[in-house]
């Protein structure tokens, strides 16, 4: 949405495609709130701000995007400030910012523990505001490519049924992430990687596919998150014993340690025999009814809903679930890819900011920020150029393919394939990475893959609301994104960020894999290979929090 | 651990119009919500079954429907107590929306009316410095933290007697988006925008059935929304509709004689002329004894007190929201038993309580409107205070 804003401000024609009302995507659900450097709370700055994201990605993030990132972002949080988003305020009136992990000063900006609603509501009025296009409940299928350019996307229509093509001069990705990939995810049942499936496809480079980040404090067992911010607020993680644990992995920054690092020392202590059901405890008690009921009444409601606990009188259990995916389609500094015409930002992109390790808060600014670059850089390329073109064919080759989907009869239903690839994923690729877990893992995919291609049931052949279909291609995009994930992460023979293995690489090799790890799709598969880091004037150095 | 459930679910096709009630009983986890429950069918026993499903964290807003006729969030709908008790519920779309199949319904006429309440902020002439942000005290927000909750799932619209009357009521969602913006103190179009809600489908159209407040998963409470917009029109001095004078002349009543004077009521409502009209109608109510003779006016024996309550409010000049929510919210709380025999000073002095509402003129505490939610507004949602933790521990 702030990509369409910015291209309908710069005087393009603008439609927004969505296989869920705009209102109802994922960003929503994000919690803990925003990152800039307004210098609000305590002394801070944009180089601060770019070191911590820096440090945060494990040297892997790209050292001019990071720096565009913090030095735009105070700009963007006005802007979303004077366009209407209900932030929290401090006593004198200027935005709060509280503290999150591994960030050197408090600057989180925040609307109590529903920023990310917040903002979703905000961008959803401006679109209103400009009367800009929304083509509702259309699920993007394939993007469009003629002319070497990208030219345009089929969709499903939900509603009323039927393929229909719409034709862009360019497109811009924001399709968010994938993390229903894995059984235990804080993602949405939305987030299933199409675009960058999509862009995939057509052979489009993918960047970092390995990282996916495990958040430290899902709910047991729903995976439902529990923001950063509960820990921002002073909450701790106790283990069985009743030990604040971090005090042995991270003893200056504790809790509020990088999510990489708190994740790993969970599972640690889970692995070792001191967790509780396979989950440690997230407790809130000693903050008190009043701080809990004032800061973080979403969480508490989260908790007593799905957990039956009240985090004012019981500790929560809580667990790694998979949460961020720092890969997806590489983009430039404007979130121009490869392909002519077609753009990415947000979690779907890979510009990179966020390296091997995204630092909480992080995301949301990403979305507005590379979201308002690649709809500004979209735009002018659609206002300097003039025709779309979209051959017929691509329509009549993705109706013969829709009717050979829903013309099987007999065979697996999508679920069990779904179900065996969430739980494998976890097992064989989670917060801990074996060499022989991720070779078996490779297996898995790929008699998955096979159990897919010789043809899943779709019960429903219905036209209308056929969420049955979309649920079978959605499961296709997400086996083929894992096989890129594998590849990837078999290959980095190093610990780094997100990416840990402890057993037989527990060391970070700048020498060798101070690189990005580049997916393209070749014959049916996933081909791999390398990609410069870019550098300003960060050095790598030791991570320690 | 697994439970049986039993889900009857109204299935409808809107090609043909067929509408069929389906049996499902199916094996579930005991955490199982009903989205969850609908999933397990939906794989395992008809891929057909149609519904809506994103978060799962009562967020997103997607899958709004009926259990057993109330609307409610499938995500958020644990089902462990009703698979216990044996009852197999009745699971439908959602009403006053058209359905397009099974559990979908189509949302157009709601974000239509949503669009209708221009949802988004019409700065005023001061606008900060670039670079800069608005400086704005968080108890000044926190008059509308509750309409920022909304998730437009629908679930209000789906209940609202008033709507399903008449279908182009604008109606408890847009309603409240409106207030959103009304109390916004960084909006500059207050009095156009109360003036547009004045009008025909309006807020005076609302029948106070308190539907959408109680079945709002989310605690926005539209109904409360809906009378914050009376009360600013009517400090704004925009009073011309039926409902505003209806309610003006309550209080006129109220204060003079102590009671509600139903007589007079409908000449001050609808105005001399039309109350002509109706003379056979009350002259039938007469007769019956279902209303009074108007002259002399009756005359409550403890006047003294209306008139001492109407002028402590006055005192107050909490006129507008401010006066609205806190009167409903002491009244909501005495009618419920939660008063007692206690002083409103009494309960906001109980442990956890929300701060006291503050009074014009009077100073208010350090610290006191730090962070979000101190809603220094009286603005309390019922059933929010911590839960007690049960005897004996958990």
């Amino acid at each position: 949405m702030r990509a369409a804003i910015e291209a309908y401000d710069a005087g393009a024609n603008v439609g927004v495609i969505s296989k869920l009302h705009p209102t109802r995507s994922h960003s929503g659900a994000a919690e803990g709130g925003i990152n800039a450097a307004l210098g609000n709370a305590a002394e801070d700055s944009p180089e601060t701000h770019a070191f911590d994201t820096v440090k945060g990605s494990d040297y892997l993030g790209d050292q001019d995007a990071i720096e565009i990132f913090t030095r735009e972002a105070p700009g963007d949080i006005y802007q979303l400030e004077h366009w209407g988003a209900f932030f929290s305020r401090r006593e004198d009136g200027r935005l709060a910012q509280r503290p999150f992990g591994a960030a050197g000063s408090p600057r989180t900006v925040y609307a109590a523990d529903i920023t990310g609603h917040v903002l979703i509501q905000v961008l959803y009025e401006q679109l209103v505001k400009r009367d800009i296009t929304v083509y509702e409940e259309y699920f993007a299928w394939k993007l469009v490519e003629n002319d070497g350019r990208c030219q345009g996307v089929v969709c499903w229509d939900l509603l009323d049924g039927g393929l229909k093509t719409v034709g862009g001069k360019t497109v811009v990705l924001a399709t968010g992430g994938q993390g229903r990939i894995y059984r235990t995810t804080t993602n949405a049942y939305a987030c299933t990687g199409d675009g960058a499936a999509m862009a995939l496809y057509l052979g489009v480079a993918l960047k970092d596919m390995e990282f996916m980040q495990f958040h430290p404090t899902t709910l047991y067992p729903s995976g439902i998150l529990l923001t950063e911010g509960c820990r921002g607020e002073g909450a701790y993680l106790i283990n069985s014993e009743g030990e604040r644990f971090m005090k042995r992995y991270a003893p200056n920054a504790m809790e509020l340690a990088s999510r990489d690092v708190v994740s790993r020392s969970e599972q640690t202590e889970i692995d070792q025999g001191r967790g509780i059901n396979g989950s440690i405890y997230l407790d809130m008690r000693h903050l008190g009814a009043e701080k809990i009921i004032e800061r973080l009444p979403g969480s508490r409601e989260l908790a007593m809903t799905f957990a039956g606990v009240d985090p004012i009188y019981d500790p929560v259990p809580v667990r790694p679930g998979a949460h961020y995916h720092m890969g997806g389609v590489q983009t430039d500094n404007d979130g121009a890819t490869e392909l002519t015409g077609l753009y990415a930002a947000g979690e779907v992109a890979c510009v990179s900011v966020h390296g091997a390790n995204r630092l909480g808060g992080n995301s949301l600014m990403e979305t507005i920020t590379f979201g308002r670059r690649a709809g500004r850089a979209a735009a002018e390329w659609a206002l300097s150029h003039t025709t779309i073109e979209v051959p017929e064919s691509v329509e009549a080759d993705a109706e013969r393919e829709l009717k050979a989907m829903l013309g099987v009869e007999r065979g697996e239903r999508p679920w069990q394939i779904r179900q065996d690839l969430g739980t494998s994923m976890l097992e064989n690729f989670g917060v801990f990475r074996r060499g022989e877990q991720m070779e078996k893992q490779v297996e898995i995919l790929e008699e998955l893959r096979e159990r897919y291609d010789r043809g899943v049931v779709i019960e429903d052949k219905g036209e209308v609301f056929n969420s049955d279909l979309t649920q079978a291609i959605e499961l296709g995009n997400m086996i083929d994104l894992a096989r890129c994930m594998l590849q990837a992460g078999v290959a980095r023979r190093e610990s780094r960020g997100a990416h840990a293995r402890p057993y037989d690489f527990p060391d970070r090799d700048d020498e060798h894999f101070m690189k990005h790890s580049i997916s393209r799709w070749t014959d049916g598969r996933p081909e791999l290979s390398y990609d410069e880091v870019r550098f300003t004037k960060y050095e790598p150095m030791e991570r320690k929090y | 651990m697994a439970m049986q459930v039993g889900l009857k679910v109204w299935r409808f096709n809107a090609r043909t119009g067929e509408r069929e009630l389906q049996e499902f009983e199916i094996d579930a986890p005991e955490e199982a919500t009903l989205l969850d429950c609908l999933d397990i069918v939906k794989d395992r026993h008809d891929g057909t079954l149609a519904y809506r499903k994103s978060c799962r964290m009562m967020i997103c807003g997607s899958c709004g429907m009926r259990m057993d006729g109330a609307a409610v969030l499938a995500c958020k709908t644990r089902m462990y107590d009703v698979a216990q008790s044996g009852h197999v519920p009745v699971i439908s779309a959602m009403g006053n929306l058209p359905i397009v199949k099974d559990l979908v319904v189509d949302m157009e006429p709601f974000w239509d009316k949503f669009k209708s309440v221009d949802p988004y902020l019409r700065p005023g002439y001061d606008e900060p410095p670039e670079g800069k942000e608005h400086l704005i005290r968080q108890e000044r927000m926190n008059v509308v933290h509750k309409e920022a909750l909304c998730i437009n799932c629908g679930c209000c619209v789906s209940e609202c007697n008033a709507m399903e009357s008449d279908p182009l009521f604008t109606g408890p969602q847009a309603l409240a988006k409106a207030f959103r913006f009304v109390g916004d103190p960084r909006d500059g179009h207050k009095i156009a925008r109360l003036e547009k809600l004045n009008g025909e489908h309006g807020i005076w159209e609302c029948t106070r059935c308190y539907f959408c407040n109680e079945r709002c998963p989310k605690g926005v409470d539209p109904r409360d929304a809906i009378a914050k917009l009376g009360a600013e029109s009517m400090k704004e001095g925009i009073d011309r509709d039926m409902g505003a004078k209806h309610a003006k002349w309550f209080v006129v009543s109220a204060k003079t004689t102590g009671w509600l004077r139903e007589t007079e009521l409908v000449p001050k409502t609808q105005g001399v002329v039309s109350a002509i009209k109706q003379t056979r109608f009350a002259l039938d109510l007469a007769l019956k004894g279902k209303v009074p003779p108007p002259f002399p006016p009756h005359v409550a024996k403890d006047v003294r007190e209306a008139r001492r309550l109407h002028d402590l409010v006055r005192d107050q000049g909490r006129s507008g929201y401010a006066g609205i929510v806190q009167g409903e919210r002491a009244l909501a709380r005495l009618a419920h038993g939660h008063a007692g025999e206690e002083t409103l000073d009494e309960i906001y002095a109980r442990p956890g309580a929300f701060h006291r509402p503050y009074l014009a003129g009077e100073e208010i505490p350090a610290g006191a409107d730090e962070g979000m939610g101190s809603r220094t507004q009286a603005d309390v949602t019922p059933g929010e205070q911590p839960t007690q933790k049960p005897e004996g521990g958990a």
